[in-house]
């Protein structure tokens, strides 16, 4: 009986010391997470500033290769970009399965009458 | 408890909240093959707060030379009071970098998106431009205004006492849809290079082109000359910002055959062996006495068309009559806006048969008093290409949102048959034989048949209102390969000096372009030689 009246005491006297503590604790976390955010904020609002300015730079080179890429500026004889005269332009039509490994120029096959001419 | 809470905290927001407009970004166009047209660039403008901005004449000095500007230029743009002014907008890079070192208080910087066109001066007419606000002001610019621009509005972000700002985690940027066309960069580049080059050899006025795709409408090529740099619409006049392939009408002379051409054949009147007597070389239709260019004994109906007789095709258009001639012509689209996603597309005009003089008969059906844009024209001969449908041209394929995402597609062109594809099949190979032997001779290419017509009109003299004896209209439209057409395309030159034929001054335009256009898609010849095969190495 004794005994849990000392118990009682006990807990009655580190309650009120403990909640203060307590909250002194959560005041500091709050304030130290509030803290932390602000400074997250600042360091996004710099990696903001940062990417902007990288998307910038982009856009820059984007155009620049746009304006270099032109078919006009390509298109000149001095780059050596010509389109190919049609008449001299040979199509091979595609053969299914594999081709051999040769180059070669195969005349038209020669009927067996005149091989055997 | 605070006292005078509400007041006080309102303050400390006007200190620490500031408000700033979100960026808005035009939307991309691209062309068929996602080359980029037309883009954005941040950059920056250079304002002053002249209450605070003290300049001496150095710092004028040091300022004019930064900005590549005479002082007193620069005065004139810094006031004398107020708050806020812009000394000058959307400065290029190297520019501000250089006036930000000078450290002159009272000068300050903001980002702007300018507008750029990094291909120069290609598909200017097609492209527009914007103004200084990023407005728009000229063709697909204006006509998509609504998909390319996206509303802005303000973001709020907080900042310290050191003016040190916090992230709002809101983006300081919207960007509008993007747009991708069906013109080629590449087959623009060509009809550009082409019709420039005409210009310079017969020191024409003007000139137009257009490519199309006869099928489906696509719009591949517009050109005109002169042209302009969009991203200097300021340095242009007026004269050179006319898209006038669309927006300008000229008499048609005698591509407008294919009205009579096509009605004498629906109608029965003819066939293609049917012979006419044009040996007189001329013809009376009321007062006037209409000439042929050469004399010529009796033709076919074939080499009416083929020659480009006019006598042939007034006696062939007074078997038709106005009532009948009124109603191809409207079939065919004369006198009617195609409808282009563009701005500014004028409709022509043919005077109804009611109001047709005692000479119309022998004037119009060889395309006098008729007034048409080069793209009825062109739309007129792709119903021949493609087996009697009238399409619609356009030249916006498609509208994406900035993720990507499909906003708006060209629905399946609605086609309208207007002529069964046995006429139109007939007279296909009519339009063959004037390259082949005709007034289009010089439109021929090697290695594939080109269909078409040439066209060679007076203009009006502005000061006599008569036809003029020396300024002309030359033209030739066409379609290849004649039996499987690739691309349907009209070469329009305005007041050529030296020659005024279109077989002489528009075909070999149509032929060159053609060459190198068949080359650039890499459509194969259709007479190549089997005979050899070359086979390549892996």
């Amino acid at each position: 009986m004794i005994g849990i009246g000392r118990k009682k005491n006990m807990m009655s006297f580190l309650f009120k010391p403990l909640c203060i503590a307590l909250l002194l604790f959560g005041q500091f976390s709050l304030i130290w997470l509030k803290s932390n955010v602000v400074t997250l904020e600042y360091k996004l609002s710099a990696l903001e500033k940062k990417k902007a300015e990288c998307i910038k730079e982009r856009r820059m080179m984007l155009a620049e290769k746009a304006g270099l890429q032109s078919f006009v500026g390509l298109e000149t004889e001095n780059n050596g970009f010509v389109l190919p005269d049609r008449v001299r332009v040979i199509h091979v039509k595609r053969q299914k399965g594999s081709l051999p490994y040769k180059v070669s120029l195969t005349k038209k096959l020669l009927s067996e009458t005149e091989l055997q001419r | 408890m605070i006292l005078n809470h509400g007041m006080l905290s309102e303050k400390a927001k006007q200190q620490h909240v500031k408000a700033e407009d979100i960026q808005v970004k035009r939307g991309i166009i691209l062309d068929r093959e996602g080359r980029q047209l037309a883009l954005n660039l941040d950059l920056e403008s250079l304002y002053c707060e002249p209450e605070i901005l003290h300049l001496d004449n150095k710092s004028v000095k040091k300022l004019a030379s930064a900005m590549g500007e005479k002082p007193e230029v620069i005065l004139t743009k810094i006031p004398a009071e107020g708050k806020f002014a812009w000394v000058e907008r959307k400065l290029e890079p190297r520019i501000a970098e250089r006036i930000r070192g000078q450290n002159i208080k009272g000068l300050g910087f903001m980002n702007e998106a300018k507008r750029v066109y990094p291909k120069g001066k290609l598909a200017s007419h097609i492209l527009g431009f914007v103004g200084l606000d990023n407005q728009a002001l000229e063709g697909l610019e204006l006509q998509y205004d609504r998909y390319l621009s996206t509303r802005g509005g303000k973001v709020f972000f907080e900042r310290d006492a050191s003016g040190r700002t916090l992230s709002s985690g809101v983006d300081k940027e919207v960007r509008g849809n993007n747009i991708v066309l069906t013109i080629d960069e590449g087959l623009q580049g060509i009809v550009e290079k082409e019709i420039e080059k005409a210009i310079a050899k017969w020191k024409a006025v003007a000139a137009s082109a257009i490519m199309m795709d006869p099928f489906t409408g696509e719009i591949l090529a517009l050109a005109n000359w002169p042209s302009y740099d969009p991203n200097n619409p300021r340095k242009a006049s007026n004269f050179e910002k006319r898209n006038r392939a669309i927006t300008d009408c000229y008499e048609p002379g005698s591509t407008f055959k294919i009205v009579v051409g096509i009605g004498a054949l629906e109608e029965n009147i003819v066939r293609p062996d049917t012979l006419f007597d044009v040996s007189k070389g001329g013809i009376e239709v009321g007062t006037k006495t209409i000439h042929d260019v050469h004399r010529y004994g009796t033709l076919t109906f074939k080499e009416v068309i083929q020659k480009s007789s006019n006598v042939g095709s007034i006696m062939i258009g007074m078997r038709l009559g106005k009532e009948r001639i009124y109603k191809y012509a409207k079939l065919l689209g004369i006198g009617e806006k195609t409808g282009i996603d563009l701005p500014g597309e004028v409709s022509g005009w043919i005077h109804p048969p009611e109001r047709w003089s005692g000479t119309s008969l022998g004037a119009i059906p060889i395309g006098q008093e008729v007034a048409v844009t080069p793209l009825q024209i062109l739309r007129a001969y792709s119903a021949i290409a493609n087996g009697g449908f009238l399409i619609k041209p356009h030249i916006v394929s498609e509208v994406t949102s900035p993720e990507g995402q499909l906003i708006y597609s060209f629905a399946d062109n609605e086609l309208k048959h207007i002529i069964p594809a046995k006429t139109a099949e007939i007279f296909k190979e009519i339009l063959k034989s004037v390259v082949e032997g005709g007034t289009g001779e010089n439109a021929s290419i090697e290695g594939d048949e080109v269909a078409g017509k040439t066209g060679t009109a007076q203009r009006i003299d502005p000061k006599t209102k008569r036809y003029s004896k020396e300024k002309y209209i030359s033209s030739f439209v066409g379609f290849v390969p004649a039996d499987k057409p690739m691309f349907s395309l009209i070469v329009v030159i305005y007041e050529p000096k030296g020659q005024i034929y279109g077989g002489v001054v528009a075909a070999p335009v149509f032929r060159d372009i053609v060459n190198q256009a068949l080359s650039y898609l890499n459509i194969p010849r259709k007479n190549i030689p089997y005979e050899t095969t070359l086979l390549v190495a892996r």
